[in-house]
């Protein structure tokens, strides 16, 4: 086949092509857009403000140093629901490169909690420079509240670190009568935890190897007790997502069952199945 | 909004020195109380402990301490059941005050991730620390439960603590240091559920500021299996010990019968074989039995109002005598009775004690006993009583062993709002310390910002608008009541 008749404009193609990506990259670049996406999920507190005073604090809880600035709001983006922050505030900001904020200068801060008094103190994880069109752009808007359950950061931790994540619905729960072999470990305290055990019908695995009769015992405390208020109650019938460990709790097998026993203790590990797509999702980039 | 309630409340305090004795309060806020007392302002200052930058936040933050910096007490350390406001993953937070306790910041620095499920803590001399040298129990809740012990030896700094001393299968951390000779002394009493032999009130002992910890079972008897969770430790300035706890005998799952037990220690437990020195006659064992074989229920579900019961216990020395040592705690008293409180007194270093309670001091219905006792020899006594349906904060002065009194009410709620997140619901203990002329505490309430609920006055630094009787989130948008901690201070009795 004669190719050459699509030599010149093949180059002329690519030619445009690459000035054309060029002039995007300079617009955005893909990596800064990646980053701050990355620092906007991992900051729990994130607006855009205006440098007010350098070397400066404005909370009497946090001296001030060459390492933090004080920084009116613009604009708050992100934050717990719990924290109170709004235009005209005034931040105390521990920045990594106080070189790189002039007074005067606006941008985005990615931030994380510090302290909090009167005001609040933060700590710089990155910044960006400010939505374009500049200050009439960073007008209040929504606010976006950091996740009251479980963020992204929180559940990729959970399910890099457990043995299994699985799809399944409860078919029993019934109290764990503790072995007589572990009941020294089980004295009487307010902690004490009343374990009680979830029978688990498996419907998919997500993570791990198969389920044994595709049934797995999950061992859970059923106790009111501050130290288990966050871990999640299972009932009969009940279906979603449970990211399990192995019970290291106990240090016993389950006496009946012939199937695994793991735990599902912190807040996150059991989901509605409304989480399968951002579980899947999670897994899959891990 | 900052509200700073005004004084005139105060001309309604319910302050009152009771100049008779024979009103027993265990039968209730009797009118009587008042017809016998004069009133006497006592110019309390009560503090919500909870930031204006946090006033978006509901939680339940139950289970107070305080820890006041001996050497310098406008710096002062309190605690609850606060977990780190922004992450899941953060430290678990402490409430840190420079300027006596008029303002409070937030500051992640204990070791453990999120939220404590028990900490306490104090503040030695410091003399070489002004800005706060802390040692702290923690226990850390997860899979299992561990105690951390850790220490910072500068509390504005906002530098995580640094564990000294780390364990599992304990309970109720409670923590007390003294400086002797510029090295932190620390004693921290707790239950060692790990003690094979059953014998598990236990006080862990740091002769070295926290580099090593030595533990004691004080416990020389036998026992159900284990003692119960509260183990209070007292230590006075001339090295003397005390610790009192309750030595479990039988246990049904609801009631345990339990002696209450005192030990002492005369030197500061250096010695090979501490917490021997007090014996008692009855079986020549150490460990002097203030009361044998009453009944205290155990309840992990909210059984008085909204909050559980099972296991309140104080004990307190005279810090210029330390003969005379009080110590408080709460069994089922009266038949129809929940839970009633008591307290009793020993003036010969703990080897005799008053065979019955000191007057105005059977208080029924009532939890969270915290005993001090000021230099001039004055004791305290806080509690909370249920009571009418609302949960009414008392602290209580005497100068003669409680024959004469002033009651102060700190703080009266409507104790079935809000709702509980889990238990308990405003802690198994609370904490009332001495510091110079003043008595300093810490209690929990439901934090309503009515003026009617605080006959002392109070200053809340979160957003409130005592008018509507509503919090605010800072941009005017309300917030749902919650449990908060709450700081004061009240003058010591002349």
């Amino acid at each position: 086949m004669d190719t050459s008749r699509f030599f010149l404009p093949g180059i002329l193609l690519l030619g445009l092509l690459a000035s054309g990506a060029s002039l995007l990259a300079r617009a955005a670049s893909p990596q800064a857009t990646n980053n701050q996406a990355a620092l906007a999920r991992q900051s729990s507190i994130t607006f855009v403000g205006t440098v007010s005073q350098v070397a400066a604090s404005a909370l009497s809880a946090v001296p001030k140093s060459p390492q933090t600035i004080v920084v009116r709001v613009d604009s708050v983006l992100k934050k717990p629901a719990a924290v109170s922050l709004k235009k005209g505030d005034t931040v105390t900001v521990e920045v990594k490169d106080p070189a790189a904020f002039p007074e005067g200068m606006q941008a985005t801060f990615y931030t994380e909690g510090w302290i909090f008094g009167s005001g609040v103190a933060v700590k710089e994880l990155g910044h960006s420079a400010p939505p374009s069109g500049g200050a009439a752009e960073t007008a209040e808007k929504p606010v976006e509240q950091a996740p009251s359950g479980i963020s992204d950061q929180d559940l990729q931790r959970l399910l890099a670190t457990c043995d299994y994540v699985v799809i399944g619905r409860v078919t029993d729960v019934h109290p764990w009568t503790v072995p007589k072999s572990a009941s020294p470990r089980y004295r009487t305290s307010e902690h004490s935890a009343n374990w009680q055990e979830a029978v688990l019908q498996v419907q998919s695995v997500l993570k791990g190897p198969k389920v044994k009769k595709n049934k797995v015992v999950v061992r859970f405390p059923l106790s009111r007790d501050v130290a288990w208020v966050s871990a999640p109650k299972f009932e009969p019938g009940q279906q979603g997502i449970f990211i399990l460990q192995k019970d290291e709790v106990s240090g016993t097998s389950v006496g009946g069952y012939k199937a695994d026993v793991y735990t599902c203790l912190k807040p996150g590990d059991w989901l509605p199945m409304t989480e399968e797509p951002r579980v899947r999702s999670l897994l899959k980039n891990r | 909004m900052r509200a700073l309630p005004g004084y005139p409340t105060r001309a309604l305090a319910l302050t009152v020195l009771v100049v008779t004795a024979g009103t027993v309060f265990g039968r209730g806020q009797s009118p009587t109380a008042v017809r016998a007392g004069v009133v006497a302002p006592a110019h309390a200052k009560v503090v919500d402990l909870i930031p204006a930058s946090l006033s978006g936040e509901t939680n339940q933050d139950s289970e107070p301490f305080l820890a006041v910096q001996v050497a310098n007490p406008q710096v002062m350390v309190a605690s609850a059941f606060t977990p780190n406001p922004i992450s899941s993953t953060g430290n678990a937070p402490v409430y840190v005050s420079e300027d006596a306790g008029n303002t409070w910041v937030l500051s992640g620095i204990t070791p453990v991730q999120r939220m404590t499920c028990d900490i306490t803590h104090a503040m030695s001399i410091g003399e070489n620390h002004p800005r706060g040298d802390l040692h702290a129990g923690t226990l850390a809740c997860a899979a299992s439960i561990t105690l951390d012990e850790s220490e910072s030896d500068d509390v504005s700094s906002s530098a995580v603590m640094k564990v000294q001393s780390s364990r599992t299968n304990v309970d109720q951390p409670f923590v007390r240091a003294l400086a002797f000779s510029n090295v932190d002394h620390i004693y921290i009493g707790l239950n060692d559920l790990g003690q094979s032999s059953g014998r598990t009130a236990t006080v862990d002992v740091s002769l070295d500021g926290g580099a090593s910890y030595k533990s004691y079972s004080i416990e020389s008897r036998k026992t159900m299996g284990q003692d119960g969770p509260s183990v209070r430790p007292a230590v006075a300035p001339d090295n003397t010990v005390y610790a009192a706890f309750f030595g479990w005998r039988k246990f049904n799952g609801s009631m345990a019968t339990s002696d209450v037990v005192v030990v002492r220690d005369d030197t500061g437990a250096t010695g090979s074989h501490p917490f021997q020195a007090l014996k008692d006659p009855s079986d020549k064992l150490p460990g002097r039995l203030v009361v044998k074989r009453v009944s205290i229920p155990w309840s992990n579900a909210p059984t008085l109002g909204q909050e559980r019961i099972g296991s309140t216990l104080s004990i307190a020395v005279d810090p210029n005598n330390s003969s005379t040592v009080y110590v408080g705690w709460a069994d089922r008293g009266r038949k129809g009775d929940i839970y009633t409180l008591h307290v009793r007194r020993s003036t010969d270093r703990g080897l005799t004690w008053s065979k019955s309670d000191l007057p105005h001091t059977t208080i029924s219905n009532a939890t969270n006993i915290a005993l001090a006792v000021a230099n001039n020899g004055t004791a305290g006594f806080l509690y909370q009583q249920l009571s009418g349906g609302r949960w009414v904060t008392h602290v209580v002065q005497s100068r003669d062993a409680f024959a004469t009194i002033q009651d102060t009410i700190l703080a009266t709620v409507p104790a079935d709002r809000p709702l509980g997140q889990f238990l308990p619901y405003l802690g198994d203990y609370d904490y009332l310390l001495a510091v110079g002329n003043e008595f300093r505490g810490v209690f929990c309430a439901n934090n309503t910002p009515d003026r009617a609920n605080f006959p002392q006055g109070v200053t809340y630094q979160r957003a409130a608008d005592f008018n509507t009787r509503t919090l605010t989130d800072g941009s005017g948008n309300p917030v749902t009541i919650s449990i908060d901690p709450f700081y004061f201070s009240i003058p010591v009795m002349p």
